[in-house]
């Protein structure tokens, strides 16, 4: 490895323009090449960002470009094979959620990972926004009191989005169809593995119900499953509450941990982080002095977003240049990876079983078949 | 949709005759976008001039009851296959450019952010459609339905006319606009296929198409940031009326001895931005809005493109200097090429189309 980590990018659409912005903000890394099979593909991403050379072979990118680590920004059902590749290559894989279809493939990549001793990560860039960040600190340094004693994480997707809502129900060969848990599959993993980073058994149990909202039952929607709820719970006594919502108002992303002494709330659309004081004051007091403190909180929380926005380190994007940050400096310096192989592995064992409840007969045939062609 | 043919119907005899045309009335036309705003538009256009056998192209989640009524309606003796696919598979492609004599091809990625996405869904859904019809070789015409967005407009000095010489943007990147990245690469995909290929082509780049539908153009403000800023001042306005442009598109795509020609659209007596404003304020809805000079808006879209490069993109760079050229600058337009080569007129006046635009603006109540 040179002076300046090598990157490669392997599939150039919507969500590989998310990337190299922020890849382009890191010092110390140079974006070598990027790949598609769609040369148009490749070529557009290639002339509007620094990159040295586009493929349209994945082999040829490995061979000629030689890079360190390689973002894989292709279509979920493709990300087993193309980060299997990359890893059997030698190559750091950072893999876009949904890190895989199946939690088996997950744990094939770990174990490929840790056998070619090579650095892998997934794309749960929201557990790296300023304000995450802000609530990791409070949580390692004790303020919840001992572990959480329950997590509720609520995670909302509008479908009113017209160009989205349109193109995914009105296609019946969108490929969000084909994935095991649809469209489910490709948005909740953010919401998931934040209550996987604070829960610790490997395999926790699930309890999932899901149905089809009313309003796409109107449009004669039958397939997907848009309202979800889970309950999630572990021997140690954490548990969980997940919710996935696209008809919930407002719209929210949220984390509520609460442990034996305190609480925390995580408003990741508005960044604010609110701490919950476990004692209460007394009599009326617990009446007019939380209040006062609740607004304190919230001036504090305007004001740090003012600074870091002053301070042009608020962006849109900042949590995944910061995983992005961290997973580069785990290859550099051998620094532990910014996602365990744990969690990733929790957070894919908690998918799997909230599908399978959904649909329990869901193929398991695809570890039967050839894997894909990736180059 | 249901009043279309009433609204557009015209004499025979003020429309351009067959004898002018590389096609005939039973040749196959396929019309992208179809379903679209006009799409729709230049299915009745087609009617309109006797054309017998048209495909349909629509994507699988288009609202089609607009041409499912055309279809129920049509004229007698006429053909008009709706074929619902996708122009990302080249399958679909194929079977939609089967014995097509002319392609008008309007479908394109619009209204995204997404550059990746703007670029799929115009240039790699453009190049699918070229390569398909290679494999017939029954192809006379291909019309692609471009945008003024594609003109740089900067070594110009202020009020100078715009017209098919002037140059197109080099570096489209820059503008922030996905939309204009993808225009500009979609016309140099057709232009490369003309010359590799052979493919004869027309690029027609309509100004802003307006008509019973849409929002204020962005030429004339912006509401992004609360109050409605008026951007536009005393610039004209490139209006065409969906008609218009409609009528301009089927020409261009049948009139003979304009290969590899561009045309302009715009429709003729075009208003300034300040007389549109006033009279949308008085005919449709009145609301509060905020003049920004021509020298403040300049210093604004710089300070916003310096911000955002400093800052790392903080703010994107959705307002630059080359968009202030290209949507504020004070610019004239000319139809002339339009009229003189294809013997386009525009059905309906500006008059009679503002008067339209603003009844429907009024009616659903919309406003800036």
């Amino acid at each position: 490895m040179g002076d300046m980590l090598k990157v490669g990018i392997v599939g150039c659409g919507k969500i590989a323009d998310f990337h190299a912005l922020q890849i382009q903000r890191i010092a110390g890394c140079e974006i070598v090449g990027v790949c598609d099979r769609e040369p148009l593909m490749a070529k557009q991403l290639y002339e509007r960002f620094p990159v040295k050379q586009y493929f349209t072979d994945l082999a040829e990118l490995l061979d000629t470009a030689r890079p360190d680590v390689v973002h894989i920004t292709t279509p979920a059902e493709s990300h087993f094979d193309v980060a299997r590749f990359c890893l059997e290559q030698g190559c750091g894989v950072y893999v876009e959620k949904p890190f895989t279809l199946y939690a088996e493939e997950a744990e094939r990549l770990v174990n490929l990972a840790e056998a070619k001793r090579v650095k892998l990560t997934v794309g749960h860039n929201d557990q790296f926004s300023h304000v995450a960040r802000r609530m990791r600190a409070l949580v390692e340094g004790g303020y919840l009191g001992g572990a959480p004693v329950h997590i509720e994480s609520y995670y909302t997707y509008d479908l009113g989005d017209p160009s989205y809502a349109r193109a995914l129900l009105g296609d019946k060969n969108h490929w969000v169809r084909r994935l095991p848990g649809k469209l489910l599959q490709n948005v909740i993993s953010h919401g998931v593995a934040r209550i996987a980073e604070f829960m610790t058994s490997d395999s926790p149990q699930v309890i999932a119900h899901g149905f089809v909202s009313s309003l796409l039952k109107q449009i004669d929607e039958s397939e997907i499953v848009d309202e979800l709820r889970v309950i999630i719970a572990e021997a140690g006594g954490t548990t969980a509450y997940f919710t996935f919502s696209s008809q919930m108002k407002p719209p929210m992303h949220q984390l509520r941990l609460y442990g034996p002494k305190n609480g925390l709330i995580l408003d990741q659309d508005h960044e604010i982080l609110i701490r919950l004081r476990g004692q209460k004051f007394k009599s009326y007091a617990d009446m007019f002095i939380p209040p006062a403190l609740f607004a304190k909180q919230h001036l504090g929380n305007l004001l740090t977003n003012f600074r870091l926005f002053l301070g042009r380190d608020f962006h849109m994007d900042s949590g995944m240049k910061y995983l992005i940050e961290s997973f580069y400096r785990s290859i550099r310096e051998g620094t532990p990876v910014p996602i365990s192989y744990r969690e990733i592995l929790r957070t894919a064992r908690i998918m799997d079983s909230i599908f399978e409840q959904l649909n329990p007969n869901r193929s398991q045939d695809h570890f039967a078949v050839q894997p894909q062609q990736v180059h | 949709m249901n009043n279309l043919a009433t609204n557009i119907a015209s004499p025979e005899s003020a429309l351009p005759q067959h004898e002018s045309f590389i096609v005939g009335p039973d040749d196959r036309i396929l019309i992208t976008g179809a379903a679209g705003f006009i799409g729709s538009r230049v299915l009745q256009s087609l009617l309109d001039r006797g054309f017998r056998n048209l495909v349909c192209f629509v994507r699988p989640s288009s609202e089609t009851a607009g041409i499912e009524t055309m279809v129920e309606r049509r004229p007698a003796g006429s053909e008009i296959e709706v074929r619902s696919g996708n122009l990302l598979s080249r399958a679909d492609c194929e079977a939609a450019v089967k014995d097509v004599a002319v392609i008008l091809h309007l479908a394109a990625g619009t209204g995204e952010k997404s550059f990746p996405d703007a670029f799929l869904n115009s240039v790699v859904a453009t190049r699918n459609l070229l390569e398909a019809t290679l494999r017939f070789r029954s192809l006379r015409r291909f019309v692609l339905v471009s945008s003024f967005a594609v003109y740089s407009n900067r070594e110009k000095p202020n009020g100078r006319i715009l017209d098919e010489s002037c140059p197109v943007d080099e570096h489209p990147e820059l503008r922030g606009e996905a939309y204009c990245f993808a225009k500009v690469r979609q016309e140099q995909l057709v232009g490369e296929y003309g010359k590799s290929a052979g493919i004869p082509y027309v690029l027609v780049r309509p100004g802003s198409v307006y008509g019973a539908k849409g929002d204020i153009t962005g030429r004339v403000g912006i509401g992004a940031f609360g109050p409605f800023l008026h951007l536009g001042g005393s610039n004209t306005i490139p209006f065409t009326y969906v008609e218009n442009c409609a009528d301009a598109i089927v020409l261009a795509g049948l009139v003979k001895g304009v290969d590899g020609e561009v045309f302009n659209v715009v429709d003729d007596d075009l208003p300034s931005s300040r007389q549109f404003l006033r009279l949308y304020k008085k005919s449709a809805k009145n609301f509060k809005s905020i003049y920004v000079p021509h020298s403040v808006s300049y210093a604004l879209c710089y300070l916003w493109e310096k911000y955002s490069k400093w800052s790392h993109g903080q703010l994107p760079p959705v307002f630059n200097r080359r968009r202030w050229h290209t949507d504020w600058k004070k610019t004239r337009y000319s139809n002339e090429k339009l009229k003189t080569k294809l013997g386009w007129k525009p059905r309906i006046s500006t008059a009679q189309g503002l008067r339209r635009y603003m009844e429907a603006c009024r009616r659903d109540g919309r406003h800036a």
